[in-house]
């Protein structure tokens, strides 16, 4: 008896101390200020672990490496003004692959590493790390673009059209390059081996890269693949930033809908798809 | 009594003298008669893990045989009508060459985790001969060469490629980035002990797509610009190239052999004495 008393007054001391635990102000992060620390936190490192250089180093390597040897054997079949002016599209699309490889490879450091789940286990909204990487893949795609216009513009590349175009290549260049940075960090971060994953990714853009209208026009692949070249979405985009890029013959083509909107259209497509996709699976509790 | 005795039965095979291995100590750990017996044992152990890995088979020949096919594709036409015969002749020698090579980052990776692990300073301490273990390395490349090399002679014979010589000539084809391989893994294995880094796995391949871009091989050279032919014509894989072109159409040879064997020994003689003295060091300090 005498000890259910006791039991009975020790009670509400106890609850005391839970409640007051839990009344203790929680800290209330800013959703800001975190997505800023976790941008940072992939973009500063960019000009020490030699991610900036790789990408330049890449881009510059590609670009030599299909202008010098093909100039004067492809130069006069690509039917404009310059072969420089004919491959700039496909240098730039290039470039922006390297960028979003290079995310890929960050994504699975990171999902190896286990920082994800840490991530997880910490009062930060659930989205706020995936935006961050997207963040960071923007800045990885802006280095490589600025790159091949350098590149380009050394090679004999230039904007024909004016300002309003040059910014609309940009544009389109950095859309295309947040959509491959999604997908690539969707692949990282289910692979269990960041560099096989990185080689891997090198695949798809030798294959597209090359069975496009970057190298050379479609009239000259063999006849049965060049529906699959035509058509495929890499070629359209060199069709739609060939158009913006502009040339001094009409060899590039004009800027109206027809050349634009497959472009726009995978573009949206893909994101479409993606994104309830990926969410699905980035938002499910193990 | 001693506690053995009490817990086992007398004829334990364990705890008798004469069931412990007799060692074989007739030779010192570094005669040259164990060189043998102990470079082929650690050449086993590498192959196995060669073959156990993915990267050798993307690196050896996933990315080359896409690579090939798709060269086919699009610059097949273009290459044939300049140079008067199919560009396969070019092309299988280097992708072959370019197996070769890019297949070594896997060897560079695995002495660097070996050295990582300790297993590198275990065989240092342990009674095996010394130049096994940098021996057994450049032989499982060179086992491994002419296994990918003969995997990828024969995509090429399935697409088009013949031998005009005979068999002989198919057989001094596959000797030739054997060589070159060889030498290539020895200034590979060289760096790698100097410089342990992953990071060695993009340098290979960013060399070897620069070495590909200005090769003979990729594009014939009458095709360059004036300033760079030179280069191109004195690299080591266009030597190897128009060996391996020599032997399968009937064109000299003697020229292009001389290259590729100068500049595989003088690659071999270069690294030999910083390779032995930095295998060393990575044995003795971890």
């Amino acid at each position: 008896m005498s000890t259910g008393v006791a039991r009975e007054q020790a009670r509400p001391a106890t609850d005391v101390v839970v409640t007051t635990a839990l009344a203790a102000a929680r800290p209330k992060p800013s959703t800001f200020g975190q997505w800023w620390i976790l941008t940072t936190r992939l973009v500063e490192p960019t000009l020490r672990n030699g991610d900036v250089l790789t990408t330049i180093v890449a881009v510059v390597v590609f670009a030599v490496g299909w202008y010098i040897p093909l100039n004067h054997m492809m130069g006069a079949r690509s039917g404009m003004s310059s072969y420089a002016q004919f491959l700039m599209p496909l240098i730039a699309l290039q470039g922006i692959s390297f960028a979003a490889i290079t995310g890929a490879l960050h994504a699975a450091t990171d999902s190896v590493k286990g920082i994800n789940r840490r991530f997880d286990s910490m009062p930060i909204a659930p989205m706020t790390p995936l935006v961050a990487r997207m963040s960071a893949g923007v800045y990885r795609c802006a280095v490589a673009t600025a790159a091949a216009l350098i590149t380009g513009h050394v090679i004999g590349f230039r904007f024909y059209r004016g300002l309003e175009y040059a910014v609309g290549f940009c544009v389109l260049l950095l859309l295309i390059g947040m959509v491959l940075s999604f997908m690539a960090d969707l692949l990282g971060g289910y692979s269990r081996n960041p560099e096989a994953t990185t080689q891997w990714l090198m695949l798809p853009q030798l294959i597209f890269g090359l069975l496009s209208v970057g190298i050379q026009p479609a009239e000259h692949f063999p006849d049965w693949i060049q529906p699959i070249v035509r058509n495929q979405p890499i070629s359209q985009f060199i069709y739609a930033l060939r158009a913006l890029g502009g040339d001094s013959t009409p060899a590039a083509g004009s800027v109206t809908w027809s050349v634009i909107g497959p472009s726009v259209a995978w573009l949206v497509g893909v994101t479409i798809v993606m994104v309830p996709s990926s969410l699905i699976l980035l938002l499910r509790r193990p | 009594m001693p506690l053995a005795d009490q817990d086992a039965t007398p004829d334990s095979a364990v705890l008798r003298d004469e069931a412990f291995p007799t060692v074989d100590r007739r030779f010192g750990e570094n005669s040259p008669r164990l060189l043998v017996a102990h470079t082929w044992m650690q050449t086993q152990r590498l192959l196995i893990r060669l073959a156990r890995d993915p990267m050798t088979f993307v690196f050896g020949l996933a990315l080359p045989i896409f690579f090939l096919v798709v060269m086919n594709i699009v610059l097949g036409d273009a290459i044939s009508s300049v140079s008067g015969h199919s560009a396969l002749y070019g092309s299988v020698p280097l992708v072959t060459l370019i197996g070769a090579m890019n297949g070594a980052s896997v060897g560079v990776v695995g002495i660097i985790t070996e050295r990582a692990d300790g297993l590198l300073a275990r065989l240092w301490v342990v009674p095996v001969h010394r130049a096994s273990g940098l021996l057994a390395r450049i032989a499982s490349e060179a086992i491994r060469v002419v296994v990918n090399s003969f995997v990828l002679l024969c995509v090429g014979l399935f697409m088009g490629l013949r031998f005009e010589q005979g068999v002989l000539a198919g057989l001094a084809w596959l000797c030739i980035p054997v060589v070159f391989g060889m030498a290539f893994a020895t200034l590979a294995l060289t760096v790698a002990v100097y410089w342990p880094s992953t990071t060695l796995v993009e340098a290979i391949t960013l060399v070897s797509a620069l070495l590909l871009f200005f090769c003979t091989g990729f594009v014939p050279l009458d095709q360059y610009p004036q300033w760079i032919q030179p280069v191109v014509e004195h690299q080591p894989l266009s030597y190897a190239t128009e060996v391996m072109r020599g032997l399968s159409l009937g064109n000299p040879v003697l020229g292009p052999l001389g290259g590729t064997l100068l500049w595989s020994a003088g690659i071999v003689i270069a690294c030999a004495v910083p390779m032995v003295f930095g295998y060393r060091r990575a044995s003795m300090r971890g």
